[in-house]
């Protein structure tokens, strides 16, 4: 027939037309990821995705260490003036970007300059805090002049948001999509968007503060990280060896534990906190005794280990280990903790009783296991007579409803089961400062404390500023902390693979990985 | 003829236009703004600098305007730019389209080369065992969701047998997608073909050509097939739309680099450029299936053409 042979021959056009991408090969790391990055160009985009493969690519002023504390990296020392609106940097010699242009301080300047362009900020100018001008001083000396002090700039600096780009940029068509020049540990060399990014490593690159222990350029050639969506295809690309290290779908983490076929990895301090919020402008959730009620009939140890085994830990404040401030001891003599007597004796105040129940929607994001955990909460819940709700979303329809429940005056209770994640406690500023992120729980007071934690310079007295931001948000049951990390945060290894290790606030490292015998 | 396909031309332009206009407004029915979601989870916008980002990407705007700009670019050829990374909508989908057009051609012959002669078979030994067979591994296959079919041949070819690849874009890659695709339409086409083909077994010009003393051999293939395939064709023409919406779920578990994946993060992202530009795309493809499906038709039954 005809018609047949016309659309065999069409098939085999297109199918030859079919773009061939690089394909794995010895001396490559393969790093499969659920989707792939907005952008190359670190002024365009906040997703973790991006940021971690900006943090390959490009350097940074300061690192973190295995903690999370901001330690030097490019930068060799820094230096703040007494009252905290000029901060100097010492730029390390002998720093290279891509293209072999010295990295110093006019890269620098340039960084900033163009996250701060009239036309066309960067997406989080924000965070960068009040820079008024960055003057180079010679070319290993670089001076911020701040308008007011930010002391949530130092742990910026550490973070890929604030990535170093070289000024030899400047200009060049495809900035970001197919051109991006940094001095990080792997050069750029091309991105399928969709499928995957090649990078090759950089021979001279210089390790001042990242955490490795390799000095200098990583052990293997080139790192794929392709896009693959759907976890079990992960997991079969991670059996075949196609794959060597990805996340694995969650269900199957303590089979591969047991097995022994995979090495399973999780990221620790990974600023992730997982906290139930309410819609405040509204009953019941206006009375803190509902709210308290709440966050004393969930048990989350229980329940996490559960869902996760050992995979996530609950959390009792509302910045998470890492992250400045955060004190375990501290915040749980705040946070209302499991004791479902007195969240009936609360409800009962209120006039609910179990035959006549306190009905609310529980809100919660889609994936990661987190329908069956809110199922665990609901049981809880309804063991003291609060009839939840469950209501699944994906996270952008959440955003959206959160702030639209706060904005509303009537209807049935809402509550929520919300993540963030961020480096500094500065987050709790974001969150909480008028107007609120979702238009939620503002006040005068806590407002002017939030203020506080951003301009204190001394360590201790900001400390101290946070802990009352954490207790005024613990006491009044406003932001209830319960586990952390909460969404990709686990890692599956093949086992020639060595020296993978994930840093702070999930910043994978492959500087230090080398595949025994890959066939 | 020609009045024909101009017609069904017409037909196709009206429904692409009224396509567009509806996702439109789903799009913006469905809660969650792309700008806030793009900074969501993590801090560091102003909301004056959400604010301006809105207002230049034009979301500040009412609906219809933001309808009437999407169509004033799309008439100078201008798809926008993603709201994520800023990149050329056109040139995304021009990137991934091929890859799709791929995949869903493959299935379709698989479909059409597996379903179309067990159907025949399944009608000519109407009312046996192996109609009977045929019939309920068909029903079986419709029944069966893409992602678990696609799951259960990567873990058997891929992982099991390790003859094809897992995932991902290499020239081997689209084997596991498009037999996904393919099997699950290949029970759809032999059911079609199978009830197509009974219809026409039964009718008189069948009998007078087997009365008349004609070969049963040429009696099915002159008489049989021919007037038999028109229905199946038109359904075909339905199951390759089918199928491009199939290959969304399908290109997402084989990490399949084409359209589909492409629309479905950017409907998780509100990508509004995107979606638009992916219905277009879409909506045009399949009207032009369609269009060219009608031309076969048209050239198999000599009645549409006349009329």
């Amino acid at each position: 027939m005809p018609m047949r042979t016309r659309l065999g021959s069409a098939l085999l056009a297109l199918v030859a037309g079919t773009a061939i991408p690089a394909t794995a090969s010895a001396g490559d790391i393969v790093w499969a990821r659920y989707g792939d990055i907005d952008t190359l160009d670190p002024h365009r985009a906040t997703s973790t995705l991006s940021l971690q493969v900006w943090s390959l690519i490009y350097d940074t002023l300061l690192a973190t260490d295995k903690d999370g504390k901001p330690v030097p990296n490019l930068a060799e020392s820094w230096e703040a003036s007494p009252d905290g609106t000029e901060y100097t940097f010492k730029l390390h010699e002998g720093a290279v970007c891509h293209d072999g242009t010295p990295l110093d301080a006019n890269d620098v300047k340039y960084t900033v300059d163009r996250a701060f362009d009239e036309t066309n900020p960067s997406v989080t100018k924000a965070s960068w805090g009040p820079i008024e001008k960055v003057e180079v001083v010679d070319p290993t000396t670089v001076k911020f002049t701040l308008e007011k002090p930010f002391v949530a700039l130092i742990p910026f600096l550490a973070d890929s948001f604030s990535s170093i780009i070289c000024n030899s940029n400047e200009g060049k068509d495809g900035f970001g999509t197919s051109v991006a020049i940094g001095s990080g540990p792997w050069k750029f060399a091309s991105w399928t968007k969709g499928d995957q990014i090649v990078l090759e490593k950089n021979p001279d690159y210089k390790n001042f503060g990242k955490l490795a222990d390799n000095p200098g350029a990583p052990y293997e050639d080139r790192l794929l990280i392709t896009t693959v969506p759907e976890p079990q295809a992960r997991l079969a690309g991670l059996k075949t060896g196609a794959i060597d290290v990805a996340e694995p779908p969650l269900d199957d983490v303590a089979m591969l534990k047991e097995s022994g076929d995979l090495d399973v990895v999780t990221a620790e301090n990974t600023g992730q906190n997982v906290f139930f919020e309410f819609a405040v402008h509204r009953p019941p959730f206006d009375d803190v005794r509902a709210r308290q009620a709440v966050a004393y009939a969930t048990d989350p140890e229980a329940a996490i280990s559960l869902i996760y085994g050992d995979l996530s830990m609950p959390e009792q404040c509302p910045i998470s280990r890492g992250v400045f401030g955060n004190d375990q001891e501290f915040c749980a003599k705040h946070r209302p903790q499991y004791d479902p007597e007195k969240a009936t004796e609360l409800l009962g105040e209120m006039g609910y009783a179990p035959d006549k129940p306190l009905e609310v929607n529980l809100l919660v994001w889609t994936g990661g296991k987190r329908d069956k955990l809110a199922e665990v909460f609901q049981a809880q819940l309804a063991a003291v007579g609060i009839k939840a709700d469950i209501q699944m979303m994906d996270i952008g329809t959440m955003n959206a409803r959160v702030r639209q429940e706060n904005e509303n005056p009537e209807g049935k209770g809402s509550m929520d089961m919300m993540t963030w994640s961020w480096y500094d406690p500065d987050i709790l500023y974001a969150l909480w400062h008028s107007p609120g992120a979702y238009r939620g729980y503002t006040s005068p007071e806590l407002d002017a404390m939030l203020e506080k934690t951003r301009v204190l310079t001394d360590q201790d007295e900001r400390r101290k500023a946070v802990e009352d931001v954490m207790a005024h948000l613990l006491e009044k049951a406003i932001h209830v902390p319960l586990y952390t990390p909460g969404w990709e945060w686990v890692f599956a290894v093949r086992p020639e693979v060595e020296g993978f290790k994930v840093a702070p606030f999930v910043y994978p490292i492959f500087s230090d990985v080398k595949i025994a015998d890959k066939d | 003829m020609l009045r024909f396909l101009g017609q069904r031309a017409a037909m196709g332009l009206l429904t692409i236009f009224v396509t567009t206009i509806a996702v439109t407004l789903l799009i913006h029915l469905v809660p969650g703004d792309p700008v806030e979601i793009m900074y969501a989870q993590s801090q560091g916008t102003t909301p004056e600098q959400i604010e301006a980002m809105r207002s230049s990407l034009g979301l500040d705007q009412p609906i219809p305007v933001q309808y009437l700009h999407f169509v004033g670019r799309l008439l100078q050829g201008d798809l926008g730019v993603t709201i994520r990374g800023q990149q050329s909508v056109a040139q995304l989908l021009l990137q991934r389209l091929p890859n799709t057009l791929a995949l869903a051609a493959l299935a379709m012959a698989i479909a059409t080369l597996i379903g179309m002669p067990l159907g025949f078979l399944a009608a000519y030994k109407r009312g046996t065992l192996l109609d009977g067979v045929l019939m309920v591994t068909a029903i079986a296959g419709i029944s069966i969701p893409h992602f678990w079919l696609g799951l259960l041949l990567l873990f058997w070819l891929a992982v099991d047998l390790g003859i094809l690849p897992v995932a991902g874009s290499g020239p081997l890659n689209i084997v596991l997608p498009a037999l996904t695709l393919g099997l699950s339409n290949a029970a759809i086409v032999a059911r079609m073909t199978r009830s197509a083909m009974i219809d026409v077994m039964s009718q008189d010009f069948i009998r007078t050509a087997h009365a008349k003393g004609l070969p049963k051999s040429r009696v099915l293939r002159r008489h049989v097939l021919r007037a038999g395939l028109v229905p199946v064709v038109t359904v075909m023409g339905l199951q390759f739309a089918f199928m491009m919406g199939g290959a969304i779920v399908v290109e997402n578990i084989f990490a399949w680099n084409g359209i589909g994946r492409l629309a479905l993060e950017a409907i998780f992202q509100r990508d509004y450029p995107v979606i638009q530009g992916f219905i277009l795309v879409f909506a045009t493809t399949v009207v032009v299936v369609m269009l060219a499906l009608d031309a076969v038709y048209a050239l198999l039954d000599p009645r549409i053409r006349r009329s």
